[in-house]
C-alpha cells in the first residue's frame, strides 16, 4: 500500500513521458494533478486506517533487496511521517496547479515535479537507512533542474549552489549512517531505534555531528544555509512553494527521525549546544530577514528562522516538544507556502519584489487586496498570532522546551518577535500607503493598472488559509498522529529531561507536560487534553 | 531709449499653451473621443446625483433649520419605515457629500457671502430668526445665552447649504441640459462641451442668491436680495476655489502631518481639491470622494459604462474610473469658468486688454501647476 504513495507519481510521470505528440500545459497539470491527488486521497485512506494508539511503524512493506549490503525496501508509516507525506502532497498539487501553463519544455517539468513528489515521499516512508538515502539524494536531481532551467536570471548560480551544499549535505548523511551501521556491527540499515545502543559515547557524538551538519545544511541552519536564499530566489514560485513547505522538512524530519530518534546518548549529550545553536539560527534567520529588501529573500530568510524552533524542540526532547517538532514543520510547512505563493502572485502582477518600490498593493479597486489580506493572515500566522496554526506550533515549542533550556528558549522567543518586526516592515512596505510598483518619477504617468487577480490565482493560497486557520483553532486534528510516536521517542529521555527540569519541583514528572495524549495511555499524572494544564505547571514555585 | 521686451515675451508662463488654449476658446484637457464620452458621460451623472445632493441641501436649509439633531435630514421630509431600512441598507445617496463640500466653502470662504454672512445686518436678521426659533426651548436659551457665537454660526452653515443647494440646482440642470445636446448630437468636441458650459454659467451669472426661513409663519431673509448676492461670483467663484482647488486634506491612503507643517497653514495655499485629487485612493473605506464616485455609478450612461468595461478591470475599479474622469470634467468646467471671468473678452485686440487677461491667466496657470493638468494630458 505505502508503496502506491511512491508509484502513484512515477506512474503519472510515466503518462507524460510516454504522451503521444505534444504535451500541452493542461493536460500536464491534469495528469499529473489526478496522480496527486489519488495520492492525497490514498493518503487520507491510510490516515483513516491508522492506528493511533501504535508508536511504531504500521502497514510495514519489506522487500530485500541488495542483502549483502544491507539494503532492503522496508517502508513504514508512523505519526512522524503521516503529516508530512500529506503536506507533501497537498503542496505538490499546489505548484501543479499554480504552475505557468506558457513554461517551456512542459514535459520535463511536470515530470520533474512529480519525481520530487515521488522522492520525497519514498524519503518519509524509507524505514531503512540506506532506502532513506536514496530518496534523499534522488530528489536533488529534479529540484537542481527545476530551478537551473525554469530559474530566475542567476538560476545558474543558485542551483548549482544548490547541488554542492546538499550534495556534502548527501555524503555526511551516507557516512554517518554507514558509520553507525558498521561500527555497530550490523548488517542491515533497517530502521531499529536500538541501532546505536552499544556505541561508546566519543563514536556516537561524532555520527551525530555529522548527521546534524548533513542535515543542518538541507533545513537549513546558520552557517549553512547560504544556498537557501538565492535558490529560492532564483527559482520559480511553485518551486519554492515545495522547497520550503516540503524539502526542508526533510532535513528537520533527518534530525528527528535519525538524531533524535537512533542517538539518544549522543543527543543528550550536545542537546545543549544544539539548543544554542537553534537560538543562533534564529537570531540569524530574523535579523537576516529584517535587512532584505526582496520579499522572496526576506521569506526565505524567516524561513531559516523558523526551521530552528524545530531543533530547540528536538533538542528539548520532551513530549510536548517532539509533537512540535510535527507541529512546527506542518505549520512552517503550510505558512511559508502561502507565503511564498503570494509574493509569486505579487511579482507575477507588478513584476517586482522590490521592497523598496512597491507601496499600497491593498488598495481595494487598483492593488491587490485579496492577495494583500491573505498575506497579512500569513505574516499573522507565521509571527505566531492565536487562532492561527503558527501560534500553536510555537506555544508548543517554546512551552516543551522552556523547562529544560530556559534561556534558548527565550531567546527564540526574541526571534519570534522579531518574525513581527519584518513581516509588519514587509506588509506595511509593500500594503499599505498609495499604490505603487516603480519609483516615483518627474515625468507625469498614468495611475497604475495592475492586472486583477483571478480566483484561479486566489483559490490555492484560499485552500492554505483555510488549513492554517482551521488547525490553528483544531491542533489536536493535527497532533493526533503523534502523540505516541513522540511518546516513543521520548522514552529514551526520560532520566535526561528529568533531570534537566528547572522551576519545576520533581515530584510532577515532566513527562506529564503532555498536551495531546491520553491520560489513561500511559501517564500517573491526569492531564486536561487541552491548553489548560501547561499553565497550572508554569506557575508553580 | 529703453529697450522693453514684448508684453507676450515677458510674461511668458511655464503653462503658456494652457493659457493660449484658454485664449482661443479651448479647454484645458485635450479633445478626443474618448474624453468626450467620459466628460459628458460624468456629468450625466453627475448631474442626477447633482439634483439630489441640491434638493436634499435646500431641504435641510429651510426645514432643518436650527434643528441640532437633525437624525432624519438626509429623508426630505419622508420618513417611512421602507425608507429608513433603506438608508440602514445604505441603498442610498450619500448626501455627506454634499455636506463635506459644504463645508469646505465655509471653512474656505470668499466672495461676497463670506463679508456678507460677517456683517451686523445679517446678524440682526439671524439673531431674530434665533430668537424666534428657540422662543420655548429652555436649555437651548441657556446654551445661547453662554455661547452667543454657537448659533449664528450654525445659521451661517445653513446659510452655505442653501447657497450651495441653489448653485447645483443651476449646475445639475445645466449638466443634464448638456448630456441632451451630447445625445442629440449638438455637442461633439470638448471645446464644444467647455463653451456650453460657460454659456450656462453666464446666463446664470446673476441670478440672485438669497436665503429666507419662514418660522411660525413669519419669513426671516437671512440673504436678503437686497443683499446683491450673485450667482456667478459669491457662490460659483468661491466653490471653484473650495472645491476645485483648495480642498481638505482627507483622511486617505496619503497622511499629513499638520505638525510637521506637510498641511501648509496658509488655506490660499492648499492643493486638496477636486483638481488635485489623486484618484488612486478611491474606493479606500473613509475617503469622502468615494462617497461620490459611489453616487455617480449609479447613474452612469450606457455608452460610458461599457468604455469603463472595455478597459483594464472592467467594472471592478470603476470607482477609479470615474474618479478620473470626474476630474477631466472638472478641468472642462474650470475651463469654462475662467473662459466666464475673464475681465475681457478673449479675442480682444487691444494690447492692454490681452496683457490683463493672459495676466489673469498666468495667476491661475500658477496653482495648476502641481496639479493634475499633466496627467490628464496623456
Amino acid at each position: 500500500m505505502l508503496s502506491a504513495l511512491i508509484l502513484i507519481p512515477l506512474v503519472a510521470a510515466l503518462v507524460l513521458i510516454l504522451w503521444p505528440g505534444k504535451l500541452e500545459a493542461q493536460t500536464a497539470k491534469v495528469v499529473s494533478g489526478i496522480g496527486l491527488a489519488l495520492s492525497l486521497a490514498l493518503i487520507g485512506f491510510l490516515a483513516t486506517q491508522f492506528e493511533l494508539a501504535t508508536p511504531g511503524f504500521q502497514f510495514e512493506e519489506l522487500l530485500p533487496w541488495v542483502e549483502p549490503l544491507g539494503l532492503s525496501y522496508r517502508l513504514g508509516l508512523d505519526g512522524l511521517s503521516l503529516p508530512l507525506l500529506a503536506v507533501n502532497s497537498l503542496l505538490s498539487l499546489v505548484a501543479i496547479y499554480i504552475s505557468e501553463p506558457t513554461l517551456h519544455r512542459t514535459r520535463l517539468y511536470y515530470v520533474l515535479l512529480l519525481v520530487i513528489n515521488s522522492a520525497v515521499a519514498g524519503a518519509f516512508l524509507a524505514a531503512n537507512l540506506l532506502l532513506f538515502f536514496i530518496f534523499y539524494e534522488l530528489e536533488l536531481i529534479p529540484l537542481y533542474l527545476l530551478i537551473a532551467i525554469w530559474g530566475g536570471s542567476r538560476r545558474g548560480y543558485a542551483a548549482t549552489k544548490f547541488l554542492i551544499y546538499t550534495a556534502l549535505s548527501g555524503v555526511l548523511i551516507l557516512g554517518a549512517f554507514l558509520g553507525l551501521v558498521w561500527l555497530s556491527g550490523n548488517t542491515s540499515f533497517d530502521y531499529d531505534s536500538g541501532l546505536a545502543a552499544a556505541l561508546p559515547l566519543a563514536q556516537q557524538i561524532s555520527l551525530l555531528v555529522a548527521l546534524l551538519i548533513g542535515f543542518g545544511i538541507k533545513v537549513p541552519l546558520f552557517p549553512f544555509h547560504t544556498w537557501l536564499p538565492d535558490a529560492h530566489v532564483e527559482a520559480s514560485t511553485p518551486v519554492s512553494v515545495l522547497l520550503a513547505g516540503v524539502l526542508l522538512k526533510l532535513g528537520t524530519y533527518g534530525v528527528v527521525r535519525f538524531g533524535l530518534g537512533l542517538l539518544p546518548d549522543a543527543w543528550m549529550a550536545l542537546a545543549p549546544w544544539m539548543a544554542t545553536w537553534a537560538v543562533i539560527s534564529v537570531l540569524y534567520g530574523s535579523l537576516a530577514a529584517i535587512a532584505q529588501t526582496d520579499m522572496k529573500k526576506m521569506v526565505a530568510y524567516s524561513s531559516i528562522g523558523h526551521m530552528g524552533y524545530v531543533l530547540l524542540a528536538a533538542a528539548a526532547s520532551t513530549p510536548v516538544s517532539i509533537v512540535a517538532t510535527v507541529f512546527q514543520m506542518i505549520s512552517h510547512g503550510l505558512i511559508s507556502a502561502l507565503l511564498f505563493l503570494l509574493v509569486g502572485v505579487v511579482y507575477k502582477a507588478t513584476g517586482t519584489r522590490d521592497m523598496t518600490v512597491l507601496r499600497g498593493l491593498l488598495n481595494p479597486e487598483r492593488g491587490l487586496p485579496f492577495v494583500g489580506s491573505m498575506m497579512i493572515l500569513g505574516v499573522m500566522a507565521s509571527a505566531g498570532i492565536p487562532g492561527m496554526v503558527g501560534f500553536i506550533s510555537e506555544f508548543l515549542v517554546f512551552r516543551g522546551s522552556f523547562l529544560i533550556f530556559p534561556v534558548q528558549t527565550l531567546l527564540c522567543m526574541v526571534g519570534s518577535g522579531l518574525t513581527a518586526v519584518y513581516f509588519l516592515l514587509l506588509v506595511n512596505r509593500v500594503f499599505f500607503g498609495r499604490l505603487a510598483i516603480a519609483p516615483p518619477t518627474v515625468a507625469p504617468q498614468l495611475d497604475i493598472e495592475l492586472p486583477s487577480v483571478t480566483w484561479r490565482d486566489r483559490a490555492p493560497a484560499l485552500g492554505l488559509a483555510v488549513l492554517i486557520i482551521a488547525f490553528g483553532l483544531q491542533p489536536n486534528w493535527l497532533a493526533r498522529w503523534s502523540e505516541n510516536i513522540t511518546l516513543a521517542l521520548h522514552q529514551p529521555y526520560q532520566g535526561f529531561v528529568q533531570a534537566r527540569t528547572q522551576f519545576a519541583p520533581t515530584a510532577v514528572p515532566a513527562v506529564a507536560d503532555t498536551l495531546f495524549v491520553d491520560p489513561a495511555l500511559t501517564l500517573p499524572t491526569p492531564v486536561l487534553p487541552v491548553f489548560a494544564a501547561p499553565s497550572v505547571e508554569i506557575s508553580l514555585p | 531709449m529703453t529697450k522693453t521686451l514684448s508684453l507676450a515675451k515677458a510674461n511668458s508662463h511655464p503653462l503658456e499653451p494652457f493659457i493660449q488654449k484658454l485664449l482661443s476658446a479651448e479647454a484645458l484637457l485635450p479633445d478626443s473621443e474618448n474624453n468626450v464620452i467620459e466628460v459628458v458621460g460624468i456629468l450625466k451623472s453627475y448631474g442626477v446625483v447633482l439634483d439630489a445632493y441640491s434638493k436634499n441641501l435646500i431641504y435641510i436649509a429651510d426645514h432643518q433649520f436650527l434643528v441640532l439633531f437633525p437624525f432624519f435630514k438626509y429623508f426630505n421630509g419622508k420618513v417611512t419605515l421602507p425608507q429608513l431600512l433603506r438608508h440602514w441598507w445604505h441603498d442610498r445617496i450619500n448626501f455627506e457629500y454634499a455636506e463635506y463640500c459644504m463645508k469646505t466653502m465655509l471653512w474656505h470662504g470668499g466672495g461676497k457671502m463670506d463679508e456678507y454672512l460677517d456683517s451686523d445686518d445679517f446678524l440682526q436678521q439671524c439673531q431674530a430668526a434665533v430668537a424666534a426659533k428657540i422662543k420655548t426651548n429652555l436649555p437651548i436659551r441657556a446654551l445661547n445665552g453662554l455661547f452667543p457665537d454657537f448659533l449664528p454660526e450654525q445659521v451661517r452653515q445653513l446659510a452655505y447649504y442653501s447657497a450651495l443647494g441653489q448653485f447645483w440646482r443651476v449646475m445639475s440642470d445645466l449638466f443634464i441640459d448638456l448630456s441632451d445636446a451630447y445625445d442629440a448630437g449638438k455637442v461633439q468636441t470638448i471645446p464644444e462641451v467647455v463653451a456650453f458650459v460657460k454659456a450656462g454659467l453666464v446666463a446664470a451669472a446673476a441670478n440672485p442668491i438669497t436665503y429666507a426661513v419662514e418660522i411660525n409663519g413669519t419669513s426671516y431673509e437671512l440673504l436678503p436680495k437686497s443683499a446683491g448676492l450673485t450667482f456667478l461670483m459669491d457662490v460659483a467663484v468661491p466653490y471653484v476655489e473650495a472645491v476645485f482647488f483648495r480642498g481638505t486634506p482627507f483622511l486617505g491612503t496619503v497622511s499629513y502631518n499638520a505638525q510637521a507643517n506637510q498641511i501648509s497653514a496658509d488655506q490660499g495655499r492648499f492643493e486638496y481639491g477636486a483638481l488635485y485629487a489623486d484618484p488612486l485612493p478611491i474606493g479606500g473605506a473613509g475617503i469622502p470622494p468615494t462617497l461620490l464616485m459611489q453616487d455617480m455609478r449609479h447613474y452612469l450612461p450606457d455608452y460610458l459604462t461599457a468604455f469603463y468595461q472595455s478597459s483594464g478591470r472592467g467594472l471592478d475599479d470603476v470607482r477609479v474610473k470615474i474618479c478620473q474622469s470626474f476630474q477631466k470634467s472638472m478641468f472642462c468646467v474650470t475651463s469654462a469658468s475662467l473662459q466666464g471671468l475673464l475681465p475681457h473678452p478673449a479675442d480682444t485686440q487691444d494690447p492692454r486688454e490681452r496683457a490683463a487677461n493672459h495676466a489673469f491667466l498666468s495667476g491661475w496657470m500658477d496653482r495648476l501647476a502641481t496639479s493634475r493638468l499633466d496627467i490628464v494630458q496623456l
